[in-house]
């Protein structure tokens, strides 16, 4: 059941135009997450499902009913929709305790006392923060602080909860456990969450659906395998994961398959984008698809080994052959020095040149 | 990368214990300087008010004893309880009023779509600017029993009264009360532009209205600062005297300053001690409740720290409510701001009025034109201009020296000077020319300089120390300190890091000081009325003594003229950006 439409959503501050015609579904029990590079929209497209940035035109309907329509003049005010929002800096009110603030939205719809106190301390204890219901917001860490700014948003079963930007807030290293509790926690109470992200990693491992923005349009939408091994875009290859990018010139296409030349050597990769021969293109492989093996063969290269980086559970190794210089993974340190490194050709991407 | 030799280049000041060690004891000797001029300045006057209030007669009299005299007399006086009385009735009226109406004009001004508030903002701060005095006039000439609008509403509506009094203590304390909206309004309407908007939606996002938002959430989450100016205006309560002094005398309503006042000629002589005695009284009062502001000031921005980012501000829409709200700032704006300062302007173009008198046919220059033919009224606007420019610019210098002497240090000198600042506050400006008029009686050599316009800048320095202190201090913490501690770092003392970093820096911080300085030297009047004398007349003062000779149209072409130098004044402001508070 779809819970969330939005339907060619344009937005814009005065002659800026934020969002320039954006459509997406949001299923019942499904998370899904905008992302994107600064600047390409996804926070206002988050705020103005909330209510808080008012398009110019567009749809917006959950469970059918108009939030916002532009051709009807219908725009429900933010405290009508009933949604819940984490925002980015939390934004607890400093001046009411823990309990205060959760219960803040039951009392404005009018809950009877004994119930609040009751859902609650429900919530608090769902979240793990039953014991801190009587401290003020600044007496909590980071992490404590963000738990009761999702109960404050949860407290009200809100059809859809919108989350801004939920973790970067939080240390390094609390972030991956955060990432995985606010997983566990959507999933088990199965809920309908849109979140907004710019750290591909969170995205996909926190959604069902990751929808790409850039400059205020959709660039690509999928599961988080579908954009992360079938890009369609070169922008889209290059924001997910760790990446070569290698400058060529196309020499020959047939079908799928396109051989590269670059200055002093040669590969095949897979079209990915329309080519000719003899126009410039854009080659993208991952990280960790670049092999350093033992000789030479199909689509290797013999390249200068500058230096080793130990990363803890791998080494990265960076290689210099003439002008290219390219990154990859391995298990083993090795010298600096020459070395065969091979690009299978199903996973060097190639796309035409922006 | 190979390592190229590097050249050690040793400063003059680490050759050893030569010409630099005796630059840095200049330096710190400089320092030592400023703070025993400024505890010099601060502290005679006030010290002398003290001894002469356990005097029983003034103190060039040659039969003084050291006795309670003054105090058993004030004690005695049935005046003195009825204008505390007074007092008191109209600080906790102004708190009343001030307090919730700047607080909602603040939010409505800060965090709404309210229309026009671009235009709004200058002319709400008018009554921080313009002299109570002049307020005070304006309200006289316009609603009192023959004023114009007073006039014009009989003729209108056919009765023989207007249906207001505003000599009665009621419409001292109300208008008292309105004219300190703005106060309220500076220190609530930036705490709250400093508000993430975020909490603020993160209360409409569950489901609270613009209203509820405003007192759940924006309000209490200000209201360290609306404590803060609560107790500023309890405290200017006690400070009111061009008010009191025009409304209140026709039906003989004293409040404290005015009673101080009219005890100058209560015996005959100058009486001396006993004003000594009820201005030890009002700083009884005021001292604790500055060392109260200061405390809660630190707390002031309490909650606005725990904010996350500030991110963009977004205006609050209020619908239709909007209008509303605009009705209400108008009419505030009206009776506060439009009322006095038309009426006194009407008043400074007519010959006379009354009923039934076209004002057409009374129109008259001859108010402004008789000004110049009065030497001592040429003098007042060539002083005031003075003491404004001249004076202002020499007044931010002193501002300045002080704010180095106590700036990011943190030893007993620097605490001291933290503390010397607030002692001026807590004397209302009239003691504090009464207090310097003393010292220029008392203490020997200073006799010829009473007469001279130094003792005014000295008393005006000193009584808006506090004030321009805080104008300074802000610019000076707008520099980072990591770009002091980078010139310290490649070799600079603490006075050429001054010079070279953090004075330049601070240029525009201290232009705009000189410009509010400016305007609060020209709207300053209670401080030179005992300091008046041929030769040291400003338009304040000589307000003040005209009015108590009647010389009406002399006051109301004198207070348009002063009008017209704030309003320079804060054109030259807005012109510039100046932001007018803190």
């Amino acid at each position: 059941m779809t819970k969330l439409i939005v339907e060619d959503l344009h937005l814009s501050y005065d002659a800026t135009q934020i969002l320039k015609g954006v459509s997406f579904h949001l299923k019942a029990g499904e998370v899904v997450s905008l992302l994107g590079a600064s600047g390409s929209g996804k926070t206002t497209l988050l705020r103005a499902v909330a209510g808080l940035e008012q398009p110019s035109s567009g749809q917006i309907l959950l469970d059918g009913k108009a939030l916002y329509d532009g051709a009807k003049n219908v725009n429900l005010p933010v405290e009508q929709r009933s949604l819940g929002l984490v925002f980015q800096s939390y934004a607890l009110w400093p001046h009411r305790t823990v309990f205060d603030n959760v219960g803040y939205g039951l009392s404005l719809r009018k809950v009877p006392q004994a119930e609040i106190k009751q859902r609650v301390q429900k919530a608090l204890d769902q979240l793990g923060l039953g014991h801190l219901a009587e401290r003020f917001p600044f007496q909590l860490s980071g992490g404590q602080q963000q738990r009761v700014a999702i109960a404050r948003a949860l407290v009200y079963n809100p059809p859809v909860i919108l989350l801004d930007e939920p973790l970067s807030n939080l240390d390094a290293k609390l972030r991956e456990e955060a990432r995985a509790w606010l997983r566990e926690l959507i999933v088990s109470l199965n809920l309908s969450a849109l979140c907004v992200t710019h750290d591909q990693t969170e995205a996909m491992a926190m959604s069902d659906r990751i929808l790409l923005l850039k400059n205020g349009k959709i660039e690509q939408e999928g599961t988080p395998a579908e954009l992360y091994a079938a890009p369609k875009s070169l922008y889209t290859a290059e924001f997910m994961g760790s990446n070569n990018k290698l400058s060529a010139k196309v020499v020959s296409v047939e079908g799928e398959q396109v051989k590269l030349a670059g200055d002093g050597w040669e590969l095949n990769g897979l079209a990915r984008d329309w080519l000719t021969a003899g126009n410039d293109a854009q080659a993208v492989i991952r990280l960790e698809r670049v092999r350093v093996v033992d000789g030479p063969g199909d689509n290797r290269i013999k390249a200068k080994l500058i230096t080793a980086m130990y990363l803890g559970d791998r080494w990265e190794y960076l290689f210099h052959q003439g002008g290219l210089r390219f990154r990859a993974y391995g298990g083993e340190p090795r010298d600096a020095g020459d070395y065969w490194v091979e690009f299978p050709a199903n996973d060097c991407w190639v796309f035409a040149a922006a | 990368m190979s390592s190229t030799t590097s050249m050690q280049v040793p400063l003059p000041a680490s050759t050893g214990g030569g010409g630099g060690g005796e630059w840095r004891a200049y330096a710190g000797l400089g320092r030592w300087l400023t703070i025993a001029i400024a505890v010099t300045v601060v502290a005679l006057p006030l010290s002398l008010i003290l001894f002469q209030s356990f005097l029983s007669a003034p103190f060039f009299m040659p039969n003084k004893t050291v006795s309670l005299e003054a105090y058993r007399f004030v004690f005695d006086d049935p005046d003195f309880w009825s204008s505390l009385k007074n007092t008191c009735a109209i600080a906790f009226g102004m708190l009343f009023i001030a307090v919730p109406m700047g607080g909602v004009l603040a939010f409505l001004m800060a965090r709404t779509d309210l229309p026009g508030r671009r235009w709004l903002e200058p002319l709400l701060l008018t009554p921080v600017f313009v002299s109570p005095m002049v307020l005070g006039f304006g309200y006289v000439v316009a609603a009192g029993p023959v004023g114009f609008y007073s006039s014009w509403w009989m003729s209108l509506f056919g009765t023989d009264a207007a249906p207001w009094n505003i000599y009665s203590l009621w419409a001292i304390t109300l208008i008292a009360g309105l004219t300190h909206v703005p106060h309220v309004y500076l220190y609530a309407s930036s705490s709250l532009r400093n508000l993430g908007s975020d909490v603020e939606e993160a209360a409409r996002v569950s489901g609270a209205s613009p209203f509820r938002v405003a007192r759940d959430v924006s309000l209490p989450m200000v209201m360290p600062s609306l404590l803060f100016a609560g107790v500023l205006v309890f405290f200017l309560g006690f400070e009111v005297f061009g008010l009191p002094l025009v409304l209140g005398d026709p039906e003989g309503h004293l409040v404290l300053t005015t009673y101080l006042y009219k005890l100058t000629n209560k015996l005959g002589i100058p009486s001396y001690h006993l004003m000594a005695a009820v201005a030890v009284l009002i700083i009884l009062v005021t001292f604790p409740l500055v060392l109260l502001q200061r405390r809660l000031l630190r707390n002031a921005g309490r909650y606005i720290a725990v904010k996350g980012k500030a991110a963009r501000q977004h205006a609050l829409p209020l619908g239709a409510w909007r209008w509303v709200a605009l009705a209400i700032v108008a009419l505030w704006l009206i009776v506060t701001v439009f009322v006095p300062l038309s009426g006194i302007t009407l008043r400074a173009f007519v010959s006379h009025w009354g009923q039934g008198v076209p004002l057409t046919e009374v129109f008259t220059l001859s108010n402004f034109t008789d000004l110049f033919e009065n030497d001592s009224l040429v003098r007042a606007i060539i002083n005031s201009f003075g003491v404004g420019i001249l004076g202002g610019a020499m007044a931010v210098a002193c501002y300045t020296a002080v704010g180095f002497a106590g700036h990011r240090r943190n030893d007993w000198g620097s605490k001291l000077m933290d503390y010397l600042v607030l002692v001026p506050r807590a004397v209302p400006g009239l003691l504090a020319g009464l207090a310097f008029l003393w010292v220029f009686l008392f203490v020997p050599g200073l006799k010829e300089f009473k007469n001279s316009m130094f003792s005014i800048w000295l008393a005006y320095m000193v009584v808006w120390m506090a004030y321009g202190m805080r104008l300074i201090q802000g610019a000076l913490m707008q520099v980072g300190p990591e770009l002091e501690e980078a010139a310290r770092s490649v070799g600079a003392t603490k006075g050429q890091t001054s010079r070279y970093v953090t004075l330049p820096l601070i240029k525009s911080g201290l232009l705009a000081s000189w410009l509010l300085v400016f305007m609060i030297f020209e709207r300053e009047y209670s401080t030179g009325v005992y300091l008046l004398s041929p030769g040291t007349e400003v338009i304040g003062a000589l307000m003040v003594s005209l009015w108590a000779t009647g010389a009406v149209d002399q006051v109301a072409a004198l207070s348009v003229i002063n009008i017209l130098m704030v309003g320079a004044g804060l054109a030259v402001a807005l012109r510039f950006g100046v932001k007018l508070h803190d």
